[in-house]
C-alpha cells in the first residue's frame, strides 16, 4: 500500500432498494491509487448498485465513502464528477444528435465562443497525450459503439476524472475494439488514473486488472491479487461452487432447410440500403453465425426476416412457406423467434415480469380479446424458474432487475416457446459465466434436437464455440461463408474489415 | 440465488399510501388555512366550507364528477399510448350536440349516448390519424378543433336549434330520452353517476385485461419494443385517440341527456370541463380508478369553493387558489414517498443487519 491513501474506500455499505430488496450488505471495498481494480460477481450480485452508490447516483442505506482519504457524501453524479469520479455506463450519456465536441462543451458547462476553442484545444491535447482517436466534429449517432465509448472516456478525462468506473465496457465491443480499449486503459493507468472495471469475461479481468473484488449476493467474498488466481478459481469464488466448462459440440448432420433467405435487400432507418442482396440457407440441426462489426446490416437483416422491417426486395422462406413481410407476431407464432441484441427492445422495462413474459406471444394468452392473466403468470413463473431469473415477485417492473437477469428473462421467454428456429443476437450479452455457459449449451441442445439457430454475435469466442457454419457480413453483403475451421482469427478480422481474401468457399 | 427480502414490506407499503394521502391533504389544508388567515378571513370556516360545502348538494357534486371523469379518461387513455389529447373539450362539445340531435330524432337515451360517443370518437380519429400518418402535432390540431367546434356549436344553437320559448337555450331532450334520477327516501341521485362508475370499470377492464389495452400501454412505454412484438404503435395510438374521444363524447352526452337536457347558447354547462379533465387525469395518476376518485374530490373543491365565495364573500380568485393549493399538495406524495421510504429503510437496515449477519 506504500502508506498512500487509497483512491476509494467504501466501508460498511448496505443498500436496500425501496421495494425491500437488499442489494448490498455491509460491503467494504477498497481501490488503491493508480490500480485497475476488477469487480466481479454473478448477475444480481450488486456490482452496478455498488458503483452507482460510488457515483452518487443512489444513496447507500448505510455506510461511508472516502475518496483519496476524504469523507464524501455525493448529492448526485455532478457532485461525484466534480470530485474526480466518473462512471461510464453501457448506455452512454452522449447526446446522439450532437457532435463529440458539442457534447464535450455541454459537459464542461462553460458558455461563450472563447470557451469553444478552449474545449477543442484541451480535447486535442488529451487525445494526443494518450493516443486516443475520436473525431471531434462527427455526430455521435454516426459513430460506432466502440468510438462512442472512446468519446465517453474522453469526456471523463476532460472533466479531470481521477477515478474511472466502467460497467461492463467490453460486452458491446468487437474483439479488435476490446484490444484497443485494453491498451487505452493501460495508458490511463500509467498516467495515474484509477480504474474500476466490471466484467463477466474472466479472461479480460485476468489480463487488465491488478486486483479483484468478488461479490456474491451482496457481500464481498474475496479480494485477491490478480496474479495469484486462475480463471477457474475466480469462477468458483463468484458462484460458490466448482463450475465446469464443458461445452462440447457433437458433430451433427444438418437436416432439411428450415429458413432460406433469397437475395434480400433492406433499408435502414435513414433510408439507405443496409442489406444488399443477402442469401443463405439455414438447416435443421445447424447453427449458422452472422459475423461482422456491429452496424454492417446485421440488425436490418434479422429485422427484415421476422417482419419488423420492410423488405425492399427478395424473399424469406420458413419451413417451405414464404413469410416475406408477414407480421412479426405471426412469424413468431409459426416458430421463428428473435432475441434482439438490445434489452430495451426485447423488453418493456416499465412492464412487470409477467407482462413481459407474454410480449411476443400475446395471442396465445387471449380468449376473445381478454388476456388470461392466470395463465400468463403460470408461464412467467415457469420462465423465471427454468432460467434462474433473480427476482422477488412477478410484479416487479423489469427495470428493477439487474442487467443479466433481464437478459435471462428475454432469452428464456423466446426459448420457452419451443420454437423451430431461433434468431439470437448477442444472446449472452451481460450474462455471468454460469448463465453464459447455460445459454450456450442450451443453444447446442436445441440444435441437437433438430432445431436451427441463426446466431448474430460480435463475440468471436462464442461464434467459434457454437457455429457449424459462419457467414461474414460487411456493409450489407456476405463476404464469405465457411466452417469455423476454415478461418483463422486473423482472416476473420480482415474479412470483417471488408478485405476479401482469395479462394474461400 | 435469491437476495433475502425483509418481511412484510407490502403491509408497510399500504400504510405508506394511507399516510401519504392523509399527509398531503393535511398539508394542503394548513397552507390554504394560512392563506385565508392572512387575507383576514376565518380560516376554520373557510376550510370547512371549501371541503364540505359541496356536500350540501351531493347529487350535483357527483353529477359533475361524472362528466369530469369522462373527459379525464379522454386524456389519460391516449396518454398511456403516448399521445396528448388536449381535444377532450371539443370532443365533449360535439358529443353533447350529437347526443341532443340523436335524442330528438330517436327519443332514446342509449342511442343518444352512443351517438355522442361516436361523434367524439370521430374527432379523436381525425386528430390521431393526422398525428400518426401526417405528422401533424396533436396538440395544435386539437386546440384548433376545440376553438372551431366551440363557435360552430354556439352558432348551431343560436341560429338553428334554439328553443322558441327560451331562445338562449337549445331545443330540449324529449322526456322519453332523458336519464332521470334515482331516489332513496329524501335523497336523489342522477343516474349518470352510477353510469360513470360503470364506464370507469369498462375503461379499467379495457386497459388492463384486453389485448388492445396491453398494446396501448406497450406502445406508450416503448414504441421500439412494441414494434418488435408485432404491435403497430401508430395504429395503436390512433385507437387510443378514438377511445379517448369516445369517452369525451360520452361525457358531453351524459351532460345533455342526463343532467341539463339542453345546451345553452354559450355552452356554460360544458365549458372548461375538457380541460379540467386533464388535471383530474394527472391527479388520478392516469389510472381509471384514480380518475374516478379524483373527479369526485375535484368537484368537491369546486363546489365548496363557490359556496365559500357565496357565504364569506371570498373573491373567486382566492377560492380557486385554495383549491389549487390542495391539488398541488395531493401531487406531492412522490416527495413524501421518498421521505417515508428513507425512514423505512433506515429502520429495516437496523433490524435486518442484525438478523441476517
Ligand atoms: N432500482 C432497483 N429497484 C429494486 N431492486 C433493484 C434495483 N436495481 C437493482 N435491483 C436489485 O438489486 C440487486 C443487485 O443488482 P445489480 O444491478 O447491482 O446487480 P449486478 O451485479 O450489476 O448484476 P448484473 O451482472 O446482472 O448486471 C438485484 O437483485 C436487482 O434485482
Ligand atoms: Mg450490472
Amino acid at each position: 500500500m506504500g502508506g498512500s491513501q487509497p483512491a476509494v474506500e467504501m466501508r460498511g455499505i448496505t443498500k436496500v432498494y425501496p421495494d425491500g430488496v437488499v442489494a448490498l450488505r455491509d460491503v467494504d471495498f477498497t481501490v488503491r491509487k493508480g490500480e485497475v481494480h476488477g469487480l466481479l460477481g454473478e448477475n444480481g450480485a450488486g456490482k452496478t448498485t455498488l458503483m452507482r452508490i460510488l457515483y452518487g447516483e443512489i444513496e447507500p442505506s448505510r455506510g461511508e465513502i472516502w475518496i483519496f482519504g476524504r469523507r464524501v457524501k455525493f448529492r448526485g453524479p455532478w457532485d461525484a464528477i466534480r470530485q474526480g469520479v466518473y462512471m461510464v455506463y453501457q448506455q452512454f450519456s452522449l447526446v446522439p444528435a450532437f457532435t463529440v465536441l458539442e457534447n464535450l462543451i455541454l459537459a464542461s458547462s462553460s458558455m461563450g465562443r472563447a470557451k469553444l476553442q478552449d474545449v477543442r484545444r484541451k480535447a486535442e491535447k488529451i487525445e494526443r497525450e494518450i493516443g486516443l482517436e475520436v473525431p471531434l466534429n462527427a455526430r455521435v449517432e454516426e459513430l460506432s459503439v466502440g468510438v462512442q465509448q472512446k468519446a465517453e472516456i474522453l469526456k471523463a478525462l476532460m472533466s479531470e476524472a481521477k477515478i474511472l468506473v466502467l460497467d461492463e465496457p467490453t460486452s458491446v465491443l468487437t474483439p479488435i475494439e476490446v484490444r484497443e480499449l485494453m491498451k487505452l486503459l493501460s495508458r490511463l493507468r500509467e498516467m495515474g488514473i484509477t480504474i474500476i472495471f466490471i466484467t463477466h469475461k474472466l479472461r479480460e479481468a485476468k489480463e487488465i486488472t491488478d486486483r479483484i473484488t468478488v461479490l456474491r449476493r451482496g457481500r464481498v467474498v474475496k479480494v485477491v491479487e490478480t496474479r495469484d488466481v486462475s480463471q477457474e478459481e475466480l469462477a468458483k469464488m463468484m458462484v460458490g461452487r466448482e463450475i465446469t466448462f464443458d461445452i462440447t459440440k457433437k458433430a451433427a448432420k444438418a437436416g432439411a432447410p428450415l429458413l432460406a433467405v433469397k437475395d434480400l435487400w433492406v433499408r435502414d432507418d435513414r433510408g439507405l440500403m443496409a442489406v444488399k442482396g443477402v442469401s443463405f440457407e439455414l438447416r435443421a440441426r445447424e447453427i449458422l453465425s452472422i459475423v461482422g462489426v456491429a452496424g454492417n446490416g446485421q440488425r436490418e437483416l434479422v429485422e427484415a426476416i421476422v417482419g419488423i422491417r420492410p423488405v425492399e426486395k427478395g424473399e424469406v422462406v420458413f419451413s417451405g412457406e414464404s413469410i416475406t413481410q408477414m407480421p412479426p407476431s405471426e412469424v413468431y407464432r409459426r416458430g421463428l423467434v428473435y432475441i434482439p441484441d438490445s434489452r430495451a427492445v426485447g423488453l418493456i422495462l416499465d412492464f412487470n415480469v409477467t407482462d413481459n413474459s407474454i410480449l411476443t406471444r400475446l395471442k396465445q394468452f387471449l380468449s376473445g380479446g381478454r388476456i388470461l392473466w392466470s395463465e400468463a403468470r403460470r408461464y412467467s413463473s415457469r420462465i423465471v424458474k427454468e432460467f434462474n431469473v433473480l427476482v422477488d415477485s412477478l410484479r416487479t417492473p423489469v427495470r428493477h432487475l439487474s442487467g443479466g437477469n433481464q437478459q435471462r428473462l428475454l432469452v428464456g421467454r423466446e426459448v420457452a416457446s419451443n420454437p423451430k428456429v431461433i434468431i439470437a443476437a448477442e444472446p449472452t450479452h451481460g450474462l455471468d459465466v454460469a448463465a453464459t455457459e447455460y445459454i450456450r449449451s442450451l443453444l447446442l441442445k436445441l440444435r441437437d434436437e433438430g432445431k436451427a439457430v441463426l446466431l448474430v454475435s460480435t463475440d468471436l469466442d462464442e461464434v467459434f464455440q457454437l457455429s457449424d457454419r459462419m457467414a461474414v457480413i460487411y456493409e450489407g453483403q456476405i463476404m464469405a461463408t465457411g466452417r469455423p475451421e476454415d478461418f483463422t482469427a486473423e482472416e476473420l478480422g480482415l474479412l470483417m474489415g471488408g478485405v476479401k481474401c482469395e479462394a474461400k468457399s | 440465488m435469491r437476495s433475502e427480502k425483509l418481511a412484510s414490506w407490502r403491509l408497510i407499503e399500504y400504510t405508506t399510501i394511507a399516510v401519504e394521502i392523509t399527509g398531503s391533504i393535511a398539508l394542503g389544508l394548513v397552507v390554504a388555512g394560512s392563506i385565508l388567515a392572512l387575507l383576514g378571513y376565518d380560516p376554520a370556516r373557510g376550510i370547512f366550507l371549501l371541503v364540505f360545502g359541496g356536500l350540501r348538494n351531493p347529487d350535483y357534486l357527483l353529477s359533475r364528477a361524472a362528466f369530469i371523469a369522462m373527459t379525464a379518461l379522454a386524456f389519460s387513455i391516449p396518454l398511456l399510448a403516448g399521445v396528448f389529447n388536449i381535444g377532450g373539450e371539443g370532443q365533449m362539445y360535439l358529443g353533447g350536440l350529437a347526443a341532443l340531435l340523436a335524442a330528438v330524432y330517436s327519443g332514446n337515451a342509449a342511442v343518444a349516448i352512443l351517438a355522442g360517443g361516436l361523434a367524439g370518437a370521430a374527432l379523436g380519429l381525425i386528430i390521431g390519424a393526422l398525428k400518426a400518418y401526417r405528422d401533424v402535432n396533436e396538440v395544435v390540431s386539437a386546440i384548433m378543433l376545440n376553438l372551431t367546434l366551440f363557435y360552430v356549436i354556439v352558432y348551431a344553437i343560436t341560429a338553428e336549434l334554439y328553443d322558441p320559448v327560451a331562445p338562449h337555450e337549445s331545443i330540449k331532450v324529449p322526456k322519453g330520452a332523458r336519464l332521470g334520477v334515482i331516489r332513496f327516501g329524501g335523497l336523489k341521485l342522477h343516474i349518470i353517476f352510477p353510469l360513470m362508475l360503470a364506464l370507469v370499470a369498462v375503461a379499467y377492464y379495457l386497459l388492463y385485461h384486453t389485448k388492445l389495452g396491453y398494446e396501448i400501454r406497450a406502445s406508450g412505454f416503448s414504441p421500439k419494443a412494441a414494434r418488435y412484438a408485432g404491435i403497430d404503435p401508430k395504429k395503436t395510438s390512433v385507437y387510443s385517440m378514438v377511445i379517448g374521444g369516445f369517452f369525451a363524447g360520452v361525457g358531453g352526452a351524459l351532460n345533455v341527456v342526463g343532467f341539463t337536457y339542453y345546451i345553452d347558447n354559450l355552452l356554460t354547462c360544458m365549458y372548461g370541463m375538457g380541460f379540467t379533465g386533464i388535471g383530474v387525469a394527472l391527479m388520478g395518476r392516469n389510472n381509471p380508478i384514480g380518475v374516478a376518485l379524483a373527479s369526485i374530490f375535484f368537484s368537491m373543491l369546486v363546489l365548496g369553493g363557490s359556496r365559500m365565495q357565496m357565504l364569506m364573500r371570498v373573491p373567486k380568485e382566492v377560492a380557486d387558489t385554495l383549491s389549487g393549493v390542495i391539488i398541488v399538495a395531493l401531487s406531492l406524495p412522490y416527495a413524501y414517498r421518498m421521505l417515508i421510504s428513507y425512514i423505512r429503510i433506515r429502520r429495516m437496515v437496523g433490524v435486518g443487519a442484525e438478523q441476517h449477519s
